[in-house]
């Protein structure tokens, strides 16, 4: 995100508002870090539709994931980087600028 | 939807309904981030803070308090490692039954502050005036108010929990 930005309109994302994208990015904000299996739970959104959107959030550089074994079995874990937390903060002003005041 | 410069924005409802979404994600997501900590793991943080200002105390001692001073330093290392290692299990099994990252932001600023700063002041500082009056009642005090916090901590996270979910 552009520091400069003056006008939250500037920090709207399309790649952040598809609904399913923007409830990603509000529970990775929220949780820090969650597990995939999470989320998709909480979204109620099955795997392969998480998975094309998460894939699209990392490929924009706004999620990032990481593997750990758990119960000998391995999970994936994903959180929102720097650049995603930026992007997404700033895609809420930007929807609260044109909600108004 | 409506367009400016090119980029597609939505309408002020298409907007509200969207934060409107969020809130309602981030409000579950935080129910789950203030999910409480295992009863055995609470009891045991509970009899740490309590054994916290009397060994302390016995460890500043002068002179020496019902055992030596190095007894007391033994006793120190031995208590805390035990709760470090119990914090760890707690904290890994917490993550698994939970899926999300432990947090300490959970609770409001305003409680965990001042909690942040009074309970260590409390622990530390009741063996120091221990040291200097002699008065061991000072350090029976500490435990029960570091006992009382601690409880009321985890309470606060359960209240939080229910409350969220």
């Amino acid at each position: 995100m552009n520091n400069a930005v003056t006008d939250p309109m500037d920090g709207f994302d399309t790649t952040i508002h598809a609904p399913n994208r923007l409830r990603i990015c509000a529970l990775l904000d929220t949780a820090g870090e969650a597990e995939f299996a999470v989320v998709q739970r909480q979204l109620d959104v099955s795997a392969s539709v998480l998975s094309k959107h998460v894939t699209v959030l990392m490929e924009a550089g706004y999620v990032e994931q990481r593997k750990a074994v758990r119960d000998t079995r391995q999970r994936v874990w994903l959180r929102l980087t720097r650049q995603g937390r930026d992007a997404y903060q700033a895609h809420l002003a930007a929807l609260r600028a044109i909600v108004g005041p | 939807m409506e367009t400016n410069g090119g980029v597609v924005r939505p309408t002020p409802e298409q907007a509200r309904a969207a934060l409107a979404d969020t809130e309602q994600v981030r409000a579950s997501a935080a129910a789950l981030s203030a999910t409480p900590w295992p009863r055995w793991f609470v009891t045991a943080h509970a009899l740490y803070i309590a054994a916290f200002p009397p060994v302390y105390g016995g460890m500043v001692a002068s002179p020496e308090w019902l055992l030596p001073n190095l007894a007391w330093g033994v006793l120190m290392a031995v208590m805390t490692a035990a709760f470090f290692v119990l914090f760890g299990v707690a904290a890994a099994n917490w993550r698994k039954a939970t899926g999300v990252a432990l947090r300490l932001d959970v609770l409001p600023k305003r409680a965990v502050v001042p909690l942040m700063i009074g309970l260590p002041a409390l622990l530390v500082g009741s063996p120091l005036v221990f040291r200097l009056t002699g008065e061991p009642l000072w350090l029976f005090a500490a435990s029960v108010v570091g006992v009382a916090v601690s409880i009321g901590f985890h309470l606060a996270f359960v209240r939080l929990h229910r409350k969220a979910s």
